[in-house]
């Protein structure tokens, strides 16, 4: 089973939620596809055992065959191929990839290069199921083909592990990529106006995505109760809560996972796993 | 010869455009002529690459001068693909007051200064 763990606004607690997941569950591994910035391994990685590139692919133009007929140009959605005068012109850190130039170029002129846009590394962790996390090179305008390795990674190890997957903050592509393919979606939200508010947009995703989700408040006890009433409303379950705790915060910022340190919480995030594989059972 | 302007509305006394990948018009003027006429910027709203996507329309009206305001990169290398020439807009508010100053050669041409890599 893969479960996306994700929130609307950044810092509600993703990555907090899914290492504790991670460290309470068993026979779990955990992908972090906050690809733009990866923090998962901080608190769970141990020994990096391997490192893999991710390539992107460009147009390159073989000018004798080339007539200069500017359908490649017409055809490309990114303006990443632009034929002018004597020359068709390549912005290679426009294209998508997406292969269409090839496609409608009539006369066989174009061929694809490689270009390296980031890793994904995996890591051996401290809880002992394997972790692995995507990095975007700097500059790099999309970590969409990153995030879709990762979901290949991912269904390679769903069938007999339950894959928990921390994703990127928002609702944009990247996201959408990182929960494409999942069984469930917990939503990690703070009980503040705007924590509420940028959730809503998250429940609008997954419901269009037709992804089952529930709601973890992180945080809570701060705020107002602007957040129960909309589930309430909506008909959206809260599947726990993690208290406002200094002491949660403060394991925080050691690097700890705080259920480790302390075991009373253990139970809430086993909990939790409960009532999302009772949930799947009854779909 | 055929230039362009920048422009937020139509005709002579619209405000000078401040973008030129996202300018809302572009005013062609036929200097021969004195012909001009307004073309809209429809690819303004593009999520990426409105810069080359501006000098194609540019270069489907056949424009040999443009003059223009900031220049991103890959505008910069597009309009030297289609070999047109770029002049600095300046601080010239109103497209007649532009066109006045670019008549009168007090404009200042463009050359080139930076780039990506091209393939």
């Amino acid at each position: 089973m893969k479960i996306a763990i994700l929130s609307g606004k950044g810092g509600t607690g993703k990555t907090t939620v899914t290492s504790n997941f991670a460290i309470n569950i068993e026979n779990s591994i955990a992908i972090d596809s906050d690809v733009e910035e990866p923090n998962l391994h901080l608190f769970l990685g141990g020994q990096k055992t391997d490192t893999e590139s991710v390539f992107t692919s460009y147009p390159t133009i073989d000018k004798d065959l080339c007539t200069n007929c500017g359908k490649c140009g017409d055809f490309c959605n990114y303006n990443a191929i632009i034929p002018a005068k004597n020359q068709v012109i390549v912005f290679k850190e426009s294209c998508h990839d997406c292969g269409g130039c090839k496609l409608v170029c009539p006369t066989g002129a174009i061929t694809y290069e490689k270009r390296e846009i980031g890793k994904i590394i995996k890591d051996k962790t401290s809880f002992g199921g394997d972790l692995f996390y995507g990095i975007l090179d700097i500059g790099e305008m999309s970590g969409v083909k990153i995030i879709n390795n990762l979901t290949e990674i991912s269904n390679s190890y769903s069938s007999n592990k339950t894959v928990f997957i921390d994703s990127p903050p928002g609702t944009s592509c990247s996201t959408v990529a990182a929960v494409e393919e999942v069984d469930y979606a917990i939503i990690v939200s703070e009980p503040t106006p705007f924590g509420v508010s940028d959730m809503k947009m998250v429940v609008d995703m997954l419901q269009e995505m037709k992804i089952p989700f529930g709601i973890i408040i992180n945080k809570a006890g701060l705020g107002d109760n602007e957040i129960y009433e909309y589930c309430k409303d909506k008909k959206v379950e809260i599947l726990g809560e993690i208290p406002f705790d200094k002491e949660i915060a403060k394991l925080y910022a050691d690097g700890k996972i705080f259920s480790s340190s302390l075991p009373k919480y253990q139970k809430l995030f086993k909990d939790i796993y409960k009532k999302i594989v009772d949930r799947r059972r009854a779909l | 010869m055929i230039i362009s302007i920048c422009s937020k509305k139509e005709g002579m006394d619209s405000l000078v455009d401040e973008r030129f990948g996202r300018s809302e018009n572009f005013t062609i003027i036929d200097l021969d002529t004195g012909d001009f006429k307004t073309v809209e910027n429809t690819g303004k709203n593009e999520a990426s690459g409105a810069g080359g996507n501006a000098v194609k329309l540019l270069a489907s009206h056949k424009v040999d001068v443009a003059i223009v305001p900031h220049l991103g990169p890959k505008a910069e290398i597009a309009m030297e693909g289609f070999e047109i020439k770029t002049v600095s807009q300046g601080d010239y508010k109103t497209v007649g007051e532009l066109l006045e100053a670019y008549k009168a050669g007090k404009l200042e041409v463009i050359t080139k200064k930076k780039g990506l890599t091209r393939v």
